[in-house]
């Protein structure tokens, strides 16, 4: 978590409030608020159909909100949306990069659909290529790069006309480690620049260790939002017992915890069980010869916390 | 929203250019086909064809079948181009290079998009005409065709209309195609019936009911009108005709086609 390790402006670039959006006659997102400061930046989680997508793309005016308003550095994105969007670059889920055209050709281009335009927009090409490791490449279509490379070209494309706000739709997956630590990096040099980053992520450790806040969405709707830490605590409680499902005891186990209302969840050999203070006191006294373990609760308990909950 | 001002916008120029330079970079290869092909079927049909025809009759004016053929050949040369590119073109960029998207996350809105896309194949229409100009200039300087040259300029902003209607037309399949595999219905039910109903390449046969329908397929009045300007020098009312028709379908087509692009693209209202 990146709390307190470096200066944020207090500037909100990112400001959208009661975000609510039906489609296929679905309401996938319900009252939705985000804000995402200066340098600051902002982990949405949640699981599948959580609304994490609906809700960025309508941030960044792909989509058109139900009701609800936005604004962009100040600039109201359904009645300011050209300034709006001038302010905000995107890196989408999907590679939605230009095939015609090179690596260059594809920032250059890019740069073309704003106005202003970018003033040296060359040098800042040339910059980006350099800085994103993509000086190799820069003559190649980007069909010929690796599935790392396309992400940097794709965060490349988001930033090149100096945008204040950057939303990156699950930008690692699919990465393989080395790549996904290479753009978790680019990730922290965007944030060092000052820019408000929103991510989204189904990894974990990326959400703990990019992301100044999170926000926690389900079913269309924020069900926790902070630091790391508070969203555990909202979510899934101090503690996780894991107790083996073969162990002999496991059935008698398990009835103590339905009987005060708690459903564990099973995740191969273990169940998982979010327990506050008292919980585990409790249970400790009502089980003192059986074997377990007890640690503190991560966002994986969350996701399976969130899960457990969708499909109750 | 006026779903026609965004058709000056600065992004349709922009998406109308970044088609233009795509399509420069390989000029040699893409300019190739709009050449040759007029040439072979003016040698092969005007020609060819043409000396087992002999004569035929067209507004009471006896004519050899290159001359009947060379306007034709430029009206349907703007609609199939035109269409073709908003159609199949337009999809492949839509559906599987998801280059729409891209841009759709810039200052470019969706209206843009359609517009860049219409008057892109409009202009490559519109420029494939111009070729076909080029080679029957060629084979009037070879004394094979006669035409009041002096009207071929007249012609390419008709043309460019036309276009730009056939492109509106090629755009509404591309919204509601389900797959590239459904690409041959528009060819057998639009591209197929409205050529045949059209005296590009042969008159319509004097049927009553025939010649009544095809007074409402602004191709038929594009080559009617284009055929009586170059070959007699009059510009007649079925060209006013198939500028109407044309600015009908346009006025028609494009809210039509935002509207079903919108519910495509964004799976949105």
């Amino acid at each position: 978590m990146n709390e307190g390790t470096t200066p944020r402006n207090d500037h909100v670039l990112l400001d959208a409030k009661g975000l609510v959006k039906t489609l296929g006659g679905n309401r996938v997102v319900d009252g939705i608020d985000l804000t995402c400061r200066s340098g600051e930046v902002l982990g949405l989680l949640g699981p599948n159909g959580a609304g994490k997508t609906t809700t960025l793309r309508m941030c960044y005016g792909f989509l058109r909100p139900d009701s609800g308003q936005i604004r962009i550095a100040g600039h109201d994105l359904a009645n300011d949306g050209d300034r709006a969007r001038r302010a905000l670059g995107v890196c989408t889920q999907d590679n939605t990069y230009d095939s015609d055209f090179t690596v260059r050709g594809n920032l250059v281009q890019t740069g073309r659909y704003y106005r202003p335009r970018q003033g040296d927009l060359v040098q800042r090409i040339d910059a980006l290529i350099e800085r994103f490791g993509l000086a190799p490449f820069a003559n190649q279509k980007p069909d010929t790069l690796s599935g790392g490379f396309k992400r940097r070209l794709m965060i490349a494309r988001a930033v090149v006309h100096q945008p204040r706000v950057v939303f990156l739709d699950e930008p690692t997956t699919g990465l393989d480690p080395q790549a996904r630590v290479a753009v978790w990096e680019l990730i922290h040099s965007l944030r060092a620049e000052g820019l408000a980053v929103v991510l989204t992520t189904h990894y974990m450790d990326e959400a703990a260790r990019l992301s100044d806040r999170l926000q926690v969405l389900q079913a269309g709707r924020v069900r926790a939002g902070g630091g790391t830490r508070a969203v555990l605590g909202d979510v899934v409680g101090e503690h996780v017992v894991l107790v083996a499902a073969q162990s002999p005891d496991a059935g008698r186990v398990m009835e103590w915890f339905r009987n005060r209302g708690i459903k564990p969840a099973q995740v191969l050999s273990h169940w998982h069980v979010p327990l506050d203070a008292s919980g585990l006191a409790a249970f400790v006294a009502a089980f003192p010869d059986l074997e377990y373990e007890v640690r503190p609760p991560t966002l994986d308990d969350l996701f399976l916390a969130l899960a457990h909950e969708t499909t109750r | 929203m006026n779903p026609y001002s965004p058709a000056l916008a600065w992004q349709s120029r922009a998406i109308l250019a970044r088609h233009l330079r795509v399509h420069l970079r390989n000029w040699y290869t893409v300019t190739l086909p709009p050449v040759c092909e007029p040439l072979i079927m003016l040698l092969a049909f005007g020609v060819g064809l043409g000396r087992q025809i002999g004569t035929l009759s067209w507004n009471g004016q006896s004519l050899d079948y290159l001359h009947y053929l060379a306007p034709g050949m430029l009206a349907y040369t703007a609609f199939m181009s035109s269409f073709f590119q908003s159609l199949f073109a337009a999809y492949i960029r839509m559906h599987f290079q998801k280059s729409w998207e891209g841009q759709l996350t810039t200052q470019v809105r969706l209206e843009h998009v359609v517009w860049g896309e219409a008057l892109w194949a409009a202009t490559l229409a519109t420029a494939y005409a111009a070729l076909v100009c080029v080679v029957l200039v060629g084979f009037g300087l070879a004394g094979t065709l006669t035409l009041h040259w002096a009207w071929l300029p007249v012609a390419i902003p008709l043309l460019f209309l036309a276009a730009l209607a056939f492109s509106a037309a090629g755009l509404y399949f591309t919204a509601i195609l389900p797959s590239i595999d459904h690409m041959t219905l528009p060819f057998f039910l639009v591209i197929m019936p409205i050529g045949f109903a059209s005296s590009t390449y042969f008159p319509i046969p004097d049927v009553p009911f025939l010649s009544t329908v095809v007074q409402f397929n602004p191709l038929h009045q594009l080559a009617e009108g284009l055929r009586a300007l170059l070959l007699t020098g009059k510009f007649t009312g079925s060209l006013i005709a198939a500028a109407g028709l044309c600015g009908l379908l346009l006025v028609v087509l494009i809210p039509i086609d935002m509207r079903l692009l919108r519910r495509r693209v964004f799976g949105d209202r």
